[in-house]
């Protein structure tokens, strides 16, 4: 066989090939994550974007429909409106409270000596072995009149008389930060490490007392991240119907807890789903906002 | 006069722990002078330097920069500019604004800091690279951005830690010429940290060779190189062969108390004793030197612009550096000779 022949016959169908292999070779590559993508994460929303359309009759779960009645219901309904306040209301709080101690336990644990960084670590890690459950329960022991926090304070003699802050919002939003905390450690400590710590030494070297370091090197180095964490604890918050509903007054009615109603109470699966496509949209939204917001850094930032 | 001195260290030291990392460490910088911390790994010549930065805090001594005491100051409030072995520049900043932060801390006016700003980047020969971010420059441009952030301010002394480690040789030579270029033309006082005694030789107005802490010798290049004051700043400096020797009543033998036919223009007394020649001062074939001990060939390696000759007599192994071929063989019993100048001798 001559190595001419072998060329010429190589090189007329070539152009074709490279086009479609090269259209294709990125889907051929993705479609495993793509695929497990669409089976549990498209699919069942798309289930539940058509559950949001049929209809409620009687006391059946779903008549098959197509309307609109569920959404519409949704804007008369003072009852949701307030829901969307107080689960935008809880989650915003609980995320801010969330980003800052985490960011300062997350700066601490990247200043200190390594030798101390698995101790602190595995700290962290503790809420994340124990159910959400078993962490309610804790909290019952913590806030009502005869708990924890009551006897530390009358015997630390900062107040005199018991005091109950068990269903209250303020317990609602310490249970919902106490949640979402170490996930948003976790993001930040990442964010740190990326950092190297000479940058802080440098910016002292030049003048800057610790305060300006902070805001001129270290805050601006992990903007992105505190968005990460943000973003993470506030889809957590949003969704989380459990501790919430568990911690809170009876009047704290979350989204989370008007979906479980009208799903498991009054067995309305169509409305249910419409609440919570409202839900995910609306965290959709804020999330591209603040997606938005945190990629206005500098394009090479290394 | 003490109004002379940009830099003041007065009995520093330092300990981590138990560990002494800078033991009672005196050195007076002159203005303009270039100063070398020479030391291996552990000696406490980065210590020193962070102790002068303001990173550390001493034990005890003093530190002084232009005559007024410094040690209870944070590095902030410092007179001093260090440049950090990895650049440490800042990655969100655009190269200008790398240099003109220092500026900006020091409450120069904004009307000042754009020229300035110029001028430092023009030295660094950095001049059209203003609006690049750190991540989009080599790493010898790095270290040049961080040469200008560095210098801009004009601190009353330079700190280098390191600044050439990280990077490839041509480079470090090249950038080594270049930091001397600019501490010849400009003139600032410098310390500068480094486990490299080609560096520390070829910048250096003065060398501190360090050693555990303690300076050893603290001189100019040559004297240091010339005239070491111990037996370590002797082997730590440049190449060397040892002679361990065991001489009884004239006679010489090795560690292993063979005969070994050593003749010395110096008797020395009976004892062990470690004798050292720098390679290039050795001479093959010259029986007619002072010094001389007959050894055999073992083999030979080309290092490019001389071939380097291994001996051995006994226990004793040298290498002798000779410009072109010699006549003999491996296994041949060769004279090497040396002068007594060129020999020193530890017990």
């Amino acid at each position: 066989m001559s190595g001419a022949s072998e060329t010429a016959a190589l090189d007329s169908p070539a152009p074709r090939r490279t086009f479609w292999s090269a259209a294709l070779m990125p889907w051929l590559l993705m479609s495993p994550a793509l695929l497990i993508a669409i089976a549990f994460f498209g699919l069942p929303i798309l289930f539940m974007g058509r559950m949001s359309f049929n209809a409620h009759i009687d006391q059946r779960f779903y008549v098959p429909d197509f309307t609109w009645d569920n959404y519409a219901a949704m804007l008369t309904d003072p009852t949701f409106r307030n829901a969307i306040w107080t689960t935008a209301r809880l989650a915003l709080i609980s995320s801010i409270a969330t980003v800052i101690i985490g960011y300062a336990f997350a700066m601490l644990v990247w200043l200190k000596p390594k030798r101390w960084r698995l101790a602190f670590v595995a700290l962290a890690l503790c809420p994340l072995l124990i159910s959400e459950i078993s962490i309610i329960f804790g909290w019952w022991m913590f806030f009502p009149k005869n708990g924890l926090l009551s006897y530390a304070l009358v015997s630390s003699g900062l107040i005199t008389d018991k005091i109950s802050l068990m269903y209250t919002e303020f317990a609602a939003f310490v249970g919902l930060t106490y949640v979402t905390l170490p996930f948003c450690f976790f993001i930040l400590l990442s964010i740190f490490d990326g950092i190297d710590k000479k940058v802080l030494e440098a910016s002292a070297d030049l003048g800057a007392a610790p305060l300006r370091t902070f805001h001129e090197v270290l805050l601006p180095l992990t903007k992105g991240g505190i968005a990460a964490a943000f973003a993470q604890s506030f889809i957590w918050a949003v969704g989380t119907y459990a501790t919430p509903s568990a911690l809170g007054p009876d009047t704290l009615w979350t989204i989370g807890y008007l979906i479980q109603e009208q799903m498991l109470g009054k067995h309305n699966w169509p409305r249910a789903a419409a609440f919570s496509i409202v839900l995910t949209v609306g965290v959709a939204i804020v999330m591209m906002i603040i997606r938005m917001l945190s990629s206005k850094r500098t394009a090479l930032n290394g | 006069m003490a109004d002379t001195s940009a830099l003041e260290l007065d009995r520093l030291r330092r300990a981590f722990g138990g560990v002494v990392a800078v033991d009672d460490v005196s050195i007076d910088v002159k203005r303009g002078e270039f100063v070398t911390l020479l030391g291996p790994s552990g000696s406490g010549k980065t210590s020193t330097l962070r102790l002068i930065g303001g990173f550390e805090k001493p034990d005890a001594g003093a530190i002084r920069i232009n005559g007024g005491r410094v040690d209870h100051l944070p590095a902030y409030q410092r007179d001093t500019a260090t440049i950090f072995q990895t650049g440490a520049l800042f990655p969100h900043k655009t190269v200008a604004e790398n240099v003109a932060y220092g500026l900006r801390m020091r409450g120069v006016a904004r009307a000042d800091i754009a020229p300035r700003v110029r001028q430092a980047l023009d030295i660094v020969r950095l001049a059209g690279f203003e609006e690049r971010y750190p991540a989009q420059m080599s790493g010898g441009q790095k270290q040049r951005v961080a040469l200008a952030r560095s210098m801009v301010v004009r601190p009353a002394i330079l700190l280098f830690d390191e600044p050439l480690s990280a990077l490839d040789l041509s480079l470090r030579l090249q950038l080594r010429a270049e930091i001397k270029r600019l501490h010849d033309e400009i003139g600032f006082s410098a310390i500068y940290v480094t486990h490299d005694q080609g560096e520390a030789m070829a910048m250096s107005s003065r060398v501190a060779v360090m050693r555990s802490g303690r300076i050893e010798q603290i001189d100019r290049p040559e004297k240091v190189f010339g005239e070491p004051a111990s037996e370590f700043v002797y082997t730590f400096i440049g190449e060397s062969c040892c002679l361990k020797t065991q001489m009884a009543s004239g006679a010489a033998a090795d560690a292993d108390g063979a005969t070994i036919d050593l003749r010395l223009a110096n008797g020395l007394a009976d004892g062990d004793w470690r004798l050292y020649v720098r390679p290039s001062r050795l001479q093959i074939d010259r029986a007619d030197l002072d010094n001389r001990l007959k050894a055999r060939l073992d083999f030979t390696e080309f290092l490019g612009d001389v071939h380097r000759y291994h001996f051995k007599a006994g226990r004793i192994e040298l290498f002798v550096d000779h410009q072109g071929a010699i006549a003999h063989r491996p296994g041949d019993l060769v004279d090497i000779g040396w002068r007594s100048a060129d020999m020193v001798a530890y017990r």
